[in-house]
């Protein structure tokens, strides 16, 4: 007879996002991973014990999984150490884990020969499948982080919105307090290149900035963090007016009753920044950007803006000035900033072009152009969400309602 | 060579086994050793008009599960496997393995507690199948680990695997359409047969087949394919039987089985290697000692042994039998946790009789028969 498919298990499917555009609560879940050709997996014949510490990390102190939580953790194929890694440990806690794997070749194929409709399509089983999730871990792994730039803009933007539809519920039982997330990433040569690391030197940096390389407790560190990171939260919490100062940059920006996120580990694997939405007509003065603006794929380099009103009034680039502009107008609150924040990730200590990492850059501030988190009090609607990060390591300090609160990257009161 | 008919393979299944319809859902299941086949059936879902939607697996993951997991954990079955036996229109299941016995020194009991917890789910994609709502498909893809078990190279074996899957024909389809021809001839004769005696060195068994369904398998549910089966009356099972064959059974194997059969009933057996574990199967359930299957292999291009049962119940020229439980779509009445196909070759030196009569010799129906 018939051999029966049930003897054999079945596998799980992802639900990653592309990170590159938007950020924490923004951003879209969606299908990924270029396809794993056969021979050459990436297997540790000894496991790797800062893998599993970032698995212990992730499932007990960012997601906190309780005995009999269903969490999916999802990657995409050359994720695998760490969902190997992230499966165990949720195992360990008691919770139900499964995995879904995703092969980023296969949203290729979709967004090249896909028609309209096959392209937009979302199955209630994927819509279904979320609401009884208690908890979500994302895994970041490409194995080419350009695979799309090539693809069909309107194709592919079709494809990006329905993914976001998607993930869209999963946000709302995020706010609603009925799921946790993760953001996290496996250190892949792709991520590697980008960062113009060797692996193990991209390793040692992924794995440094999660504190999971040396023998204390990784836990009892970001506790630490989180302790510290409050305490700036509240204290910036009290502020009306923020003035930046640094190399061609004076920027004045309006904070006054606004809330500041404190990004301790939990959402994002590694963290480390407050960030709140300012006040969207107060902004004034310029400020250049030390990093390269990476959006989708694409590069802006050596960025300035100056603002007036709560608007970019003036925008130069030495590279990518027209994708600038076209971004500047997206649409009305693409001018506009939706963010500000300070990296405070000592660990991060250079630009990899991965957003997850460089906006957490110890020392620096970034603001993002766009959209606002209207749960910080934000009122900035936009398709935009595009973090720029200005360095100010060597030179830069930072006023509250005109008192010096930060200089070379640190807040005074440590 | 070997990418052309991946790509042939992904065109047969969706479009001849799985026939897939514009708007179905799609699930295409496989690990991940298999991406490159499942780019392709991807590709093949689209062309069709279809919503695929892939669904991978890693090697390790059930061995880590096994490793870890509480009892409370093996109960639980995780929402997208609920999901898809519900919703999907279609599953086209792709075999692949990195390794045939990675769960060879797992706790029987614990592997069992984990498949009782998906049998409701099982059953449910069971009568979605049969009231035609969800249509499914298993294959497999060449790997090292299946040319290994095979004793090939991996060229070898996947030259084996396409070829017998007839994606060497100038039109796979027309060719299975043509042996489905085949198939359901030996279909109509079987079904006006009352007994089947096979005489073979060492094997001389009668069965009754009387009144019973044979079920041709063409290529539909199961890629590469090729059989013809029915389940015999339980109780009128009479004579020996010499399995040329290793049986393998959860990546165990018993040598040169021999059974006694009396009313239906297995009542003695012997192997030269694993007596303990057949006798200890056989005496699982009261089911598990009758036979719950009887079947023609008939896939010529399926010329060896693999221990991989998807190839092996098709061999052109052997039959096989199963112990333990029937499917009821054969008219089968025996019930059992145990289904255990074990293979017979008739290639050589080999007879069966339909009611008598001489039909079949040395691995083929004769001419004029069908």
């Amino acid at each position: 007879m018939r051999t029966d498919i049930c003897v054999r298990g079945l596998g799980g499917r992802v639900w990653r996002h592309r990170r590159r555009e938007t950020k924490r609560s923004e951003r879209s879940w969606g299908p990924s991973g270029p396809a794993g050709f056969g021979l050459c997996y990436n297997h540790p014949r000894v496991r790797d014990p800062r893998l599993d510490r970032l698995g212990e990390l992730i499932a007990g102190y960012s997601l906190d999984l309780q005995p009999g939580e269903v969490v999916r953790i999802e990657g995409g194929d050359v994720a695998e150490p760490l969902l190997y890694a992230l499966y165990r440990a949720a195992l360990r806690r008691g919770a139900n884990p499964y995995l879904q794997v995703g092969v980023d070749r296969l949203s290729e194929l979709k967004v090249a020969e896909g028609s309209d409709e096959q392209i937009a399509y979302v199955s209630q089983l994927e819509r279904d499948e979320l609401d009884q999730l208690d908890a979500v871990a994302t895994i970041w792994a490409e194995r080419n982080t350009r695979s799309f730039t090539n693809a069909d803009s309107e194709r592919y933007g079709r494809y990006l919105s329905a993914r976001r539809e998607l993930s869209k519920r999963g946000w709302e039982r995020i706010a609603a307090g009925d799921l946790r997330w993760c953001g996290t990433l496996q250190p892949v040569e792709a991520y590697a290149q980008d960062a113009e690391m060797s692996i193990e030197e991209y390793e040692e940096f992924v794995y440094s900035a999660c504190h999971v390389t040396g023998d204390d407790d990784p836990v009892e560190h970001w506790r630490g963090v989180s302790e510290e990171l409050r305490h700036h939260s509240e204290r910036l919490a009290q502020v009306r007016e923020l003035r930046v100062v640094g190399p061609d940059t004076d920027l004045t920006v309006g904070v006054a009753g606004r809330k500041w996120h404190t990004a301790d580990g939990r959402s994002n694997m590694p963290d480390g920044e407050v960030f709140t939405s300012p006040i969207e007509t107060e902004t004034r003065g310029e400020i250049r950007f030390g990093f390269p603006g990476v959006f989708e794929g694409r590069e802006v380099a050596d960025v300035r803006l100056r603002f007036e009103g709560g608007r970019v009034i003036g925008s130069e680039a030495s590279r990518g000035a027209d994708f600038l502009r076209s971004l500047l107008e997206m649409d009305d609150g693409a001018a506009v900033l939706g963010e500000l924040a300070f990296g405070l990730n000592y660990e991060i200590d250079r630009f990899t072009r991965n957003i997850l990492f460089d906006e957490k850059i110890g020392g620096t501030i970034h603001v993002a152009l766009g959209s606002s988190f209207s749960e910080l009090g934000g009122l900035n609607d936009s398709k935009l969400h595009w973090d720029l990060i200005c360095d100010l390591r060597a030179e830069g300090e930072v006023y509250a309602d005109g008192e010096l609160i930060w200089k070379q990257g640190r807040f005074l009161d440590g | 060579m070997a990418d052309s008919s991946v790509e042939r393979l992904a065109s047969v299944l969706v479009g001849y086994s799985a026939n897939v319809q514009p708007g179905e859902l799609v699930t295409i299941e496989g690990p991940l050793v298999a991406t490159p086949l499942i780019a392709e059936v991807y590709r093949e879902v689209l062309r069709a008009g279809g919503h695929p939607l892939p669904k991978l697996k890693l090697p390790r993951e059930l061995e880590i599960f096994y490793a870890e997991a509480s009892d409370a954990q093996l109960d639980w079955v995780d929402p997208s496997f609920l999901a898809i036996n519900e919703v999907a229109d279609v599953r086209i299941i792709i075999d692949a393995e990195t390794n045939t016995k990675s769960l060879s020194n797992v706790e029987p009991a614990r592997q069992a507690r984990r498949s009782r917890a998906r049998e409701v789910s099982r059953n449910r994609y069971l009568e979605r199948a049969a009231r035609g709502e969800l249509k499914w498909v298993l294959t497999a893809y060449p790997t090292e680990a299946g040319a290994q078990d095979a004793e090939m190279s991996l060229a070898e074996y996947e030259q084996f695997v396409y070829g017998a899957g007839r994606l060497f024909e100038p039109d796979p389809v027309a060719s299975w359409q043509g042996f489905a021809k085949h198939a359901f001839a030996a279909k109509a004769f079987l079904e006006g047969v009352r007994e089947l005696r096979i005489v073979a060195e060492g094997t001389d068994l009668t069965l009754s087949v009387d009144g019973r369904t044979w079920e041709p398998s063409v290529g539909k549910e199961n890629f590469p394919d090729g059989e013809v089966f029915t389940a015999p009356i339980e109780t009128k099972v009479d004579g020996t039987i010499r399995f040329t064959y290793p049986a393998v059974f959860q990546g165990r194997e018993v040598n040169d089985v021999e059974l006694r059969f009396a009313d239906g009933e297995v009542v003695d057996s012997s192997a030269s290697h694993g007596l303990e574990f057949l006798r200890e199967m056989i005496a699982m359930d009261d089911g598990a000692r009758r036979l719950g299957e009887f079947a023609f292999g008939l896939n010529d291009g399926i010329d060896r042994f693999t221990r991989n049962i998807l190839f092996d119940e098709k061999i052109g020229g052997t039959v096989h039998l199963a112990l333990g439980t029937s499917y009821p779509e054969t008219g089968g009445l025996n019930r059992s946790g145990l289904h255990w196909d074990i293979i017979c070759d008739l290639r050589t030196g080999s007879e069966v009789y339909a009611d008598g009569e001489l039909v079949y010799r040395n691995g083929s129906f004769l001419a004029g028969v069908l």
